[in-house]
Formats: C-alpha cells, sequence, structure tokens
C-alpha cells in the first residue's frame, strides 16, 4: 500500500458520512489521545472531558483533514490545544520538576474521576499480566512482527524487509499473535463484553 | 474474517476491503470485540493497560446526543488556545 497512514480508507469513509468508520477510529485511539492528554491534565474527570472534546472536533473538522500529516498526528494536536484550554480555564495542577508527566509512574485510568481506584488499578494490572504472560508463550516468529510494529513503531514493509519475509507473512504473522494473545486476554476482560464497543 | 479485522486496523485494506470489512466488523459484536482487543494488545505492548470501561461508548453516545456533525469550512485546529 502506497499510503503510509494507516487511517486513510477509513478516514476517507469517515469523511463520506459513514460514522461507524470515524467510531473505529476512535476505539483505536481514545487510549492514546486519552494518554496523552493525561499529561497535561491531572483530574481524570478533566482528561475525560477533554478526550471527548477532541474527538468531537475532530469529527466536526473532518472536512478540513486534507492528509498532509498522519490522521492521529492531527488527532494530537487537537488533543494538545484542547489539553492547553483546560489546563488555562483550570490552572491548579501544575506539572513540573519532580511531578513533569514523564516522570509520573501512575498509569492514567479514564473513565473514573480517581484514578487510584484500587479496582481499576487491579484490573489493568491483570491485562497487563495476562499480556505479557501470553507473549512469553508466542513463538518468537510471530512476536518479532507484532511486536516491532505495535512497538517499534514500523511499517509492515519494514518489517518485511527486516525479517526478509513478505508483506503478507508479516499481516498474517501479526494476525496470529493478535489472535493468541486475544484468546488468553478474553477471560480476564470476560465481565467487559460487548460494552467496548 | 478476523484477520480482515486485524488488516482493518492497520490499515492494510484497499478502499472496497475496507469498506467491507468495516461494514462486517461493525455489524457483529463478536468481530468489534476483536477490534477493540487488538487495539488493547497495542495498547498494552505499548505500556497501557488501561480497563475499557465504556469510554468510547461514551464518547460515541455523546456524539449521537449533540447531533454532531461534519462542518465544511471547520478546522479544529484554527481554534486557537483561549
Amino acid at each position: 500500500m502506497a499510503n503510509t497512514d494507516p487511517d486513510t480508507e477509513l478516514v476517507r469513509l469517515a469523511q463520506a458520512g459513514d460514522l461507524r468508520a470515524f467510531e473505529a477510529l476512535v476505539v483505536k485511539y481514545q487510549r492514546r489521545i486519552a494518554r496523552h492528554v493525561a499529561r497535561y491534565v491531572r483530574r481524570a474527570s478533566d482528561v475525560e472531558d477533554v478526550v471527548q472534546e477532541t474527538f468531537i472536533r475532530a469529527y466536526r473538522g473532518l472536512a478540513a483533514f486534507r492528509g498532509d500529516s498522519a490522521f492521529y498526528t492531527w488527532l494530537y494536536r487537537i488533543a494538545t490545544n484542547m489539553a492547553l484550554n483546560s489546563i488555562k480555564r483550570d490552572p491548579a495542577p501544575v506539572l513540573l520538576g519532580d511531578d513533569a508527566p514523564e516522570e509520573r509512574s501512575e498509569p492514567f485510568h479514564p473513565g473514573v474521576s480517581d484514578h487510584d481506584d484500587p479496582e481499576r488499578r487491579m484490573i489493568a494490572s491483570q491485562i497487563a499480566e495476562a499480556v505479557q504472560r501470553a507473549l512469553d508463550r508466542l513463538q518468537p516468529d510471530l512476536a518479532a512482527p507484532l511486536m516491532l510494529f505495535e512497538v517499534e513503531g514500523k511499517s509492515y514493509l519494514e518489517i518485511a524487509r527486516m525479517l526478509s519475509i513478505p508483506v503478507g507473512t508479516v499481516r498474517t504473522r501479526i494476525y496470529r499473535a493478535r489472535e493468541f494473545i486475544a484468546k488468553r486476554l478474553e477471560p480476564v476482560l470476560g465481565p467487559q463484553r460487548g460494552r467496548r464497543w | 474474517m478476523t484477520i480482515e479485522v486485524s488488516k482493518l486496523l492497520d490499515g492494510q485494506l484497499e478502499a472496497e476491503d475496507a469498506k467491507r470489512a468495516l461494514e462486517e466488523t461493525t455489524a457483529q459484536p463478536a468481530l468489534r470485540d476483536r477490534y477493540t482487543i487488538y487495539g488493547l494488545v497495542g495498547d498494552v505492548l505499548r505500556g497501557n493497560s488501561t480497563p475499557d470501561d465504556g469510554f468510547s461508548v461514551r464518547i460515541l453516545q455523546r456524539m449521537q446526543a449533540e447531533r454532531v456533525r461534519i462542518e465544511p469550512g471547520y478546522d479544529p485546529l484554527a481554534d486557537d488556545i483561549s
């Protein structure tokens, strides 16, 4: 695929009026955007507000997105502006020095008013452990493409070149790796089935 | 079909195939689940294991409630930081 933005087709469909395509983008990026916003905004409820506003503005402005950057880059810039606006309205949380966002060790949990919620903390820990356990059992030839894609941000083409395998094999291996992990993650996520999207 | 979900997530489908995969994914709860779990796996690998408590659902519900529409001429990045 010539285009380097993985969201090109979903964005095109959304711009043409297919709300489901935008929903797919929301589901895909909500956690990443929330994490980014939480670097600026401390209260979890405020983070959720900012993330919601980010996606709403992105949807309203979809016609203005021309693909000059990747969709996620555009979304990220909107989120940054929204987060800075939020800080200006409520400047209480000052994140400097030892409290600088990159130095905060606690993960952000969107959707709760208190990110110290022990139950959510426990679920997050269980999710992380389940994925790690699955990853430990995953065949290395499946794990490598997945890690290169998800963690290193390599494209399918780059992975194919690095591992000397066809792009089609990269697609298959990433899928098989995800499926292997997903099956082991499902028991942890069980009670949330049907609530995710 | 779940391999198409994986491809859809990664932008590995051309226009018509992407449209078809999106239709099938959104029409079937099991496939929607797969789409979200595959996405979660990526986020966990990047260090974010946040459980999903319907966060995205609330965003979409708000969009429907407020009847949010694409507005030609509106540029969200032109909104100065106030």
